[in-house]
């Protein structure tokens, strides 16, 4: 049985992972497509919240929604800008995926003009160690699983009681439907682009005193979170929310006892479900 | 619908003549300039054209492969361990053994991860390259870790008193790049022009129609995606032959998305043609960029172009669909067609 730091530490990247997983999963159920740039947005806000912390001497729960703001209009804008033209009728799939992808790296390279490519810590906000006797966790660690906590919370009450959350639900089930009746799903497509991009920019954020900040911190977050969702089932908020939490802790563990090779273990792991379960485990049957 | 663009009937838009023009003054370039800047380039932007080829036929199946620099890495770890172990007198031995390996791999995932196919697909190939690295980072009794594994140049031939020497000058790489693009585009054509081909556009088109008139979907995406394996280790092996070096630092995620988009850049209608216009500009720009003192600008500048041409070309299709509409234009009728009507927008529906 693993120390219970490794849980924690597993815990902490579920956290992430799901948080990711759950905005890009958002983002597809009413956009239809993938978000390749989520890790993006994630060392994004990560960078801006460095920044505006180090720089501009904000504090940092106010600077994680700075980051949030500023990231989640950067994707309204990507979202108007790229997405949307890159959907209509005569394009296909490839296009828009191929401008996401391209945008992964257009992100990377241009944060490594702006912000240079060392690695930059800023391991003193939070400091401190939360003593527990048995097991220590320090207070970055209990910062990102309440931040997790509290997005999940707000997320589920947005989507549940709040009319925008219903519009957006409306439009997932239905985009012809929800249009006949008033909602404009052109604004529900921006809003939920921001939000997915915001989550992740806040995420990013809170990860930023835990490790540290690089133009290329996001790939390996993106990654997870994607096998996250292919594991869940495409399309699926609880099935993003599950896989982003296996996929953490399992990292996690099997990295405790094997070393180095966890992630082919995982992805082996993935491909045993896909095997078994083509649709992802929370995915609707194959139609 | 995946690919939502016009497919180009070939004949029409570079006639035979050009082609044969074409590769007639490739065939020349050795004799007016031994430049290493030249030839260096245009050796690369052929084994990147091989590597977008096999994309292009994937995608022909409607499926989005983001791990194809993967399949190049397995390609060139093969030949490279190969001739390592066996001595160099294997080369071609090894060389061979790249794509058979690489097709055998390709098989053994596609078999598995096209069952989800779409986007579970295209998660599942862009980790698999990750995994790829991450192996022959830390396997470090094959793979020699980080260090890689220097390749040297293939044993001289030949041939009664004349000598091909790899390792004297460019111009024998240069001709087997030739070679090697020549053969995998005479494949690729065929495979385009003849019956299978035809049935991986319907798979693409509209898998729904396909798989009530009797084309068996899975069948097919192995088909392509096995052989776009085969042709893509090939041009590892050789790639890392050229560049005398292989560590995994050289096909990572970066790889896989510039083959896409040398791809979307010369455009996916074609086969060949977008393939060898595509890699053969990105790698030209991509090479001066890197000259440049700046560091990152390629990432920014190929990004950026490759959502200009997304953007700005009608509907996506690349710069091969500009040529052939200023072909059609000067020289001929229009002589296009379109798969009828506007298929479902996803294929799950």
């Amino acid at each position: 049985m693993p120390p219970a730091g490794i849980w924690i530490d597993g815990l902490v990247q579920s956290c992430i992972y799901m948080t990711m997983a759950f905005g890009m999963v958002l983002v597809f159920s009413i956009l239809g497509i993938l978000n390749w740039t989520h890790g993006q947005f994630y060392m994004l806000g990560a960078f801006v919240v460095y920044y505006a912390v180090t720089a501009a001497g904000i504090p940092f729960p106010l600077s994680l929604l700075v980051s949030g703001v500023i990231v989640g209009a950067l994707g309204m804008l990507v979202e108007k800008f790229i997405i949307e033209r890159l959907t209509g009728p005569g394009y296909g799939l490839l296009a828009v995926t191929a401008a996401t992808m391209a945008l992964i790296f257009f992100f990377e390279g241009a944060a490594g003009m702006a912000f240079g490519l060392m690695a930059k810590g800023m391991a003193t906000t939070l400091p401190g160690v939360l003593d527990m006797g048995v097991f220590s966790i320090s207070y970055q660690k209990i910062a990102v699983i309440i931040f997790t906590l509290i997005v999940m919370v707000a997320m589920y009450i947005v989507l549940n009681r709040t009319k925008i959350g219903k519009a957006i639900r409306a439009t997932a089930q239905q985009p012809d439907a929800a249009s006949l009746y008033g909602v404009n799903v052109g604004w529900v497509s921006l809003i939920v682009m921001g939000i997915g991009c915001a989550l992740a920019a806040m995420a990013g954020g809170i990860m930023g005193p835990v490790q540290s900040v690089d133009p290329f911190m996001g790939r390996i977050p993106m990654i997870m979170s994607l096998l996250a969702i292919v594991i869940g089932g495409l399309g699926s908020l609880t099935g993003a929310i599950v896989g982003g939490i296996i996929l953490g802790l399992l990292n996690s563990v099997i990295a405790y006892k094997i070393s180095y090779l966890s992630e082919v273990v995982l992805f082996v792991l993935v491909i045993a479900i896909l095997l078994i379960r083509p649709q992802g485990l929370f995915g609707a049957a194959s139609k | 619908m995946i690919i939502g663009r016009l497919y180009i009937d070939q004949k029409s838009v570079v006639p035979k003549v050009v082609i044969g023009v074409v590769i007639a003054l490739l065939a020349i370039v050795p004799l007016f300039t031994t430049s290493m800047v030249t030839l260096s380039t245009l050796i690369s932007s052929g084994i990147w054209a091989v590597a977008v080829m096999g994309f292009i036929l994937i995608l022909r199946t409607g499926q989005f492969s983001m791990g194809q620099a993967a399949f190049m890495a397995i390609g060139g770890y093969v030949s490279a361990i190969l001739t390592l172990n066996l001595g160099l007198s294997y080369y071609w031995l090894s060389f061979l053994a790249s794509g058979v390996i690489s097709g055998l791999i390709a098989f053994a995932i596609g078999l598995i991860v096209l069952r989800a196919g779409g986007t579970s697909f295209s998660i599942i190939t862009i980790a698999f390259g990750e995994i790829v690295r991450i192996v022959a980072l830390n396997w470090e009794d094959l793979t020699h870790g980080a260090a890689g594994i220097l390749v040297k140049p293939p044993p001289p031939i030949n041939i009664g008193n004349f000598e091909i020497n790899f390792s004297l000058s460019l111009v024998p790489f240069y001709y087997f790049m030739i070679l090697l693009v020549v053969a995998s585009a005479l494949f690729y054509w065929q495979i385009d022009r003849i019956r299978i081909g035809g049935t991986f556009r319907s798979v693409a088109a509209n898998p729904v129609l396909a798989e009530h008139l009797g084309v068996h979907l899975m069948k097919y995406r192995v088909i392509a995606f096995t052989i776009a394996g085969v042709f893509t280790g090939f041009a590892g092996a050789y790639y890392v032959t050229f560049i005398s070096v292989i560590n995994p630092l050289i096909f990572d995620l970066w790889k896989s998305i510039q083959i896409m988009m040398m791809a979307i850049v010369g455009g996916p209608s074609l086969i060949v043609g977008g393939a060898i216009i595509g890699s053969t500009v990105l790698y030209s720009l991509g090479n001066y960029l890197s000259q440049l003192p700046v560091p990152n600008v390629q990432y920014v500048v190929f990004g950026a172009v490759v959502v200009l041409v997304l953007l700005f070309l009608p509907k996506g299709t690349g710069l091969v669909d500009l040529w052939g509409k200023f072909w059609r234009k000067v020289f001929r009728e229009p002589e296009e067609y379109e798969i009828p009507g506007e298929f479902a927008d996803d294929e799950e529906e």
